[in-house]
């Protein structure tokens, strides 16, 4: 048995997956409103993705996610927002919101822009995300667009793309994809897992015991999930203070190579 | 008082499971939790023997901390409700677990309907498994509700990941569903189900030993409750439902 004090931790943490912004689908979080939740959840760092916006349009939502970093630079890192299905247009986005606008990912949700997370549309994507040494964060375990075996296809064909999948690659609450999930993390190492909703705590606990904590990281997907509670998954974590740390902090902070900025301050 | 309405003991090899009674009680320990409602991953009858057995042995040797339900294949239909009715009477149950999944069938099918009835007569309530997978979903678990209203209809896991909002708006329509809050990944949601049908019909519930007690009631504290409707998810609700056992 663990004592409650063995099992919390409270030191910081790096959000790999908070949305900024207004949805299509209802939901809204303003840099301030984030930041506040931020400081409630002992959050020092996040990195920040456009929503679905009502106006379909991602190329403002990047614009935004860029002007929230340039004026927290210490709190933000910001991802970009395409829909494979503009085709050329989604890699010019890409593209831009990498050299115009400094953004140092690409955030894919297969589910609301209805594309498999393995179609031959994300390649060229994938190319340039291979081509500049940038992570992939890829919205993860929906049926039909981000099953296991579909999010590891496309691992497969871009060892050299970290990509970072969340919920740990499986939405289901009979366990029913645990299994896949799995499979999916063994068979292709570039593949990270996200925290956040995940099903179930010790699926977080023995992926730490297998593959180690590096394969492993912090994500709320706030505000559709609650930042604070999602934080208690690594907080509570039967691990240790070391591997809590690098779930927290350290493996974000390793691929987008600030790890010695954050050492030195 | 924390008593959690939804956990697992099993040792099943053909399965791959392995979660003796001490793997919960660990966990109830370090979450503050005084007792759990526990029940098989397998179902009785079926080829493996023992299954109600195995809860009842649990029972006796934690019996201030564990509470059995019964987990039961309605397949095979007159066999499966004659065992549950000894389950009940003679090896201490308290409750009937349904997981469509395993056994394959739509849960308002007549054989499964024959198994709730039973329940209700016996005055025990019927948790259903209640996510996003086929025979699951809160609008066909409905079915069963509305075919036997004097049954007493838990939601575990309150529709999963993309069923919540088909688990609240059927427990609107019938009286006789109790959500329950086990796994769901959203505290604003259990404070959304206590807005539309009332504390009264919302439990409290881990899915331990795989998912984790301590996690889980930090998620209904998280849900922004009154100190009174708390109360009621933790325990006052499920010690209603189960009349004098606890």
């Amino acid at each position: 048995m663990w004592s409650r004090s063995e099992r919390e931790w409270s030191g910081p943490l790096f959000d790999a997956h908070v949305h900024v912004g207004r949805s299509l689908f209802g939901l809204e979080q303003s840099v301030d409103d984030l930041l506040a939740s931020m400081d409630g959840a002992g959050v020092t760092r996040a990195v920040i993705v456009p929503f679905k916006p009502p106006a379909y349009e991602l190329g403002p939502e990047n614009d935004r996610i860029a002007r929230a970093v340039r004026e927290h630079a210490n709190r933000f890192h910001g991802f970009a927002r395409v829909d494979p299905w503009q085709r050329e247009g989604a890699l010019a986005e890409l593209r831009r919101a990498h050299r115009d606008l400094g953004l140092q990912g690409l955030y894919l949700h297969p589910s609301e822009e209805q594309f498999a997370a393995n179609d031959e549309l994300v390649f060229p994507l994938l190319a340039y995300l291979q081509e500049h040494g940038l992570p992939l964060l890829l919205a993860g375990g929906y049926p039909g667009y981000a099953h296991p075996s579909q999010v590891g296809d496309l691992a497969r064909q871009f060892p050299e793309v970290t990509i970072i999948v969340t919920h740990g690659g499986q939405l289901n609450i009979s366990g029913l994809l645990l299994g896949d999930a799995g499979q999916m993390l063994r068979a292709h190492p570039n593949l990270i897992m996200e925290t956040s909703g995940i099903y179930r705590q010790d699926f977080i606990e023995d992926t730490v015991a297998e593959l180690g904590a590096h394969r492993v990281l912090f994500g709320s997907n706030a505000p559709a999930m609650d930042q604070g509670f999602e934080s208690l998954r690594v907080r509570l974590a039967h691990l240790s203070d070391t591997d809590k740390n690098a779930i927290a902090y350290g493996t974000m902070a390793r691929i987008l190579g600030i790890l010695d900025d954050v050492r030195s301050g | 008082m924390i008593i959690d309405s939804h956990t697992h003991i099993d040792e099943a090899p053909a399965y791959g499971w392995f979660d003796p009674p001490e793997a919960i009680i660990r966990l109830m320990d370090e979450a503050g939790i005084e007792r759990s409602v526990a029940m098989t991953y397998r179902d009785a009858p079926g080829p493996e023997e023992r299954v109600i057995e195995y809860v009842a042995e649990a029972v006796q040797r934690y019996p201030d901390r564990l509470i059995g339900y019964a987990r039961m294949n309605p397949r095979y239909g007159d066999e499966a409700v004659e065992l549950f009715d000894r389950a009940i009477r003679d090896y201490g149950m308290r409750g009937l677990k349904l997981h469509p999944v395993t056994y394959v069938m739509h849960p308002a099918s007549e054989p499964t309907l024959a198994l709730v009835r039973h329940a209700a007569s016996l005055g025990v309530p019927t948790l259903f498994h209640c996510g996003d997978e086929d025979f699951t979903l809160p609008l066909q678990i409905a079915e069963a509700a509305g075919a036997v209203p004097d049954a007493r209809i838990i939601l575990g896991h309150m529709g999963g990941y993309f069923h919540v909002r088909d688990a609240i708006r059927v427990a609107r329509r019938y009286p006789n569903i109790i959500l329950e809050t086990s796994a769901m990944p959203y505290p604003r949601l259990i404070r959304e189900a206590v807005d539309a049908i009332g504390a009264e019909r919302v439990l409290f519930a881990s899915d331990g030993p795989g998912c984790d007690p301590l996690l889980e009631t930090e998620k209904v504290r998280r849900a922004r409750l009154t100190p009174e409707q708390e109360e009621m998810l933790f325990h006052t609700n499920i010690e209603r439902l189960l009349g004098d056992v606890v």
